[in-house]
């Protein structure tokens, strides 16, 4: 069926890019600073769900914390 | 005059996912929730452990939903009491949690209460995101709902998702309904998202207030939810702003939506298959029935990590059609007509079955002096009694009240095929709702009226 949608994808540099955003926001999630801490937790949150709704990577990964 | 409203997926790749991929991204999700829950969910390791299938054992999606046992609501309140706040479903420590909501016990049930961790939150307003860009929102609108910002889950996803997408939110939960009209028209809010019931309210006390709002109000989209919403109330409330309407729903147990009505208007709601795993069932016999047939929605939620669903039996009467019913190319199937009842009010009244969306869609589409409206199954003299309250709208003289008796009564035996008792109230008598409306009460089993 046709359609008027435009159906754009990532290319391979920006899932690259994407998947390592996600690596180092991951390490800095359990910085001993607080406001980094929060800050890479927030950050990392979002770039999860945007490789989840990629269909690239999907982890539920809170347990990992140690605190 | 109605604007065509934008088309745009939130996730282009994943909206539009083959059929066999989309499964295939499913199984992959689903071998992970179910390797996650059985390391740190009480609850779900002796539930697998009882029915024979730790995930190592769940050897694809046919096998899940032969062999995994169905989740009911009793199951979810039992755990809760077994550990309280959140009971032994939890799979991440709840010190982790970065949001709690929990139903209304307004039913006389324990209400559910569950948490959502960072992660989760944010996997909560990306739906949101992806319901809400299926409907037309985009960045720049300007939005409002109205629910009251407390415990209950409301439209707090919706608020989230739509900062997220870059759009504006006004919080109104203070505000009565004159007021949030006033903010409407003052502030040029193009989105308003609410419940059926109460954009009907928000239509009835503009017009008390002399505001036009399908001529003056700058509201081009109405986002619906919280409760099944016949094609007959739609239409009304589309009227009356004269604006596009998207359906949406979700439930407290998930936290967030799980399906939406697009643009391209399907005539139902996509589910958002990459998140949520959709089974329709039998409501007697519980096996799978097919597209086209009616029959439960069970949900297996794929996206949270604190405290997950699997396989629960959501109690909401759906028809699920193929996806290519619609033109705007995602590879989602539909529930033509969006939730069509709730099986746990479908009643059998003097053999015959009934529910209560019967009286909602009769009135709606046929009674427009007709504001509110009550039902109730009570037993006079031993006998089933299917009771109806009206309340006319206001402005509709006394003298007219045995007349809209008469033809209600007439009306109503033909669409429900049952003769019920019809009472015409004062206006102002019926109770009003601003989230999901309680308009039927079966009191059967109390004594006889």
């Amino acid at each position: 069926m046709a359609s008027e949608y435009e159906v754009i994808a990532l290319n391979d540099d920006e899932k690259e890019r994407l998947h390592r955003c996600y690596d180092d926001l991951m390490s800095l999630s359990q910085s001993k600073i607080p406001s980094v801490r929060a800050a890479a937790r927030e950050a990392v949150a979002s770039v999860a769900q945007a490789l989840n709704g990629q269909g690239l990577r999907y982890e539920l990964y809170t347990n990992n914390w140690s605190d | 005059m109605r604007v065509q409203l934008p088309k745009r997926y939130w996730n282009p790749v994943t909206e539009t996912l083959p059929r066999d991929e989309l499964a295939a991204l499913q199984w992959g999700k689903l071998q992970t929730q179910l390797e996650h829950l059985y390391q740190h969910s009480a609850f779900y390791r002796q539930r697998m452990d009882a029915a024979g299938c730790p995930p190592d054992q769940i050897r694809s999606l046919d096998d899940y939903f032969k062999r995994f046992p169905i989740l009911f609501r009793d199951d979810i309140t039992k755990a809760e009491l077994e550990d309280p706040p959140y009971g032994t479903l939890a799979a991440v420590d709840p010190k982790h949690a970065v949001f709690h909501h929990q139903t209304s016990g307004s039913t006389g049930a324990p209400p559910i209460r569950t948490f959502d961790t960072a992660r989760d939150w944010t996997w909560v307003s990306d739906m949101w995101g992806t319901a809400l860009t299926g409907a037309g929102v985009r960045e720049g609108d300007r939005a409002i709902a109205a629910f009251g910002y407390a415990l209950f889950i409301g439209f707090w996803g919706a608020h989230y998702g739509i900062q997220r997408m870059g759009a504006q939110m006004l919080s109104t939960g203070g505000l009565d309904t004159e007021k949030r009209i006033e903010l409407i028209m003052d502030l040029g809010v193009n989105v308003f998202l609410t419940t059926p019931t109460y954009a009907l309210r928000v239509a009835q006390v503009a017009k008390q207030m002399g505001v036009d709002l399908a001529k003056d109000s700058p509201i081009t989209l109405v986002v619906t939810s919280g409760e099944p919403r016949p094609e007959s109330t739609r239409k009304i409330v589309g009227d009356a702003f004269d604006a596009y309407i998207a359906d949406t729903a979700g439930m407290t147990e998930v936290g967030t939506v799980v399906m939406f009505e697009c643009v391209d208007d399907p005539g139902g709601m996509h589910i958002i298959e990459t998140d949520v795993i959709e089974e329709v069932l039998d409501s007697e016999t519980r096996e799978p029935v097919g597209y086209g047939e009616q029959g439960v929605r069970v949900m297996t939620a794929l996206g949270r990590e604190g405290i997950s669903v699997l396989r629960y039996w959501t109690n909401d009467l759906v028809i699920k059609q193929p996806h290519t019913k619609c033109r705007c190319g995602r590879t989602w199937d539909i529930y033509e007509g969006g939730i069509r009842g709730r099986a746990d009010h479908l009643r059998k009244v003097r053999g015959v079955w009934f529910t209560p969306i019967m009286v909602e869609d009769l009135v709606r589409s046929k009674f427009p002096d007709v504001d509110e409206f009550q039902i109730k199954l009570a037993k006079v003299q031993g006998i089933d009694a299917l009771i109806i309250q009206l309340e006319p709208a206001i402005g509709v003289p006394r003298e007219r009240y045995d007349d809209l008796h008469e033809r209600f009564a007439v009306e109503a035996k033909r669409a429900l095929t049952l003769t019920p008792e019809v009472e015409v109230v004062s206006p102002g008598t019926l109770p009003r709702f601003e989230m999901k409306a309680k308009r039927f009460e079966d009191v059967r089993q109390l004594a006889d009226r």
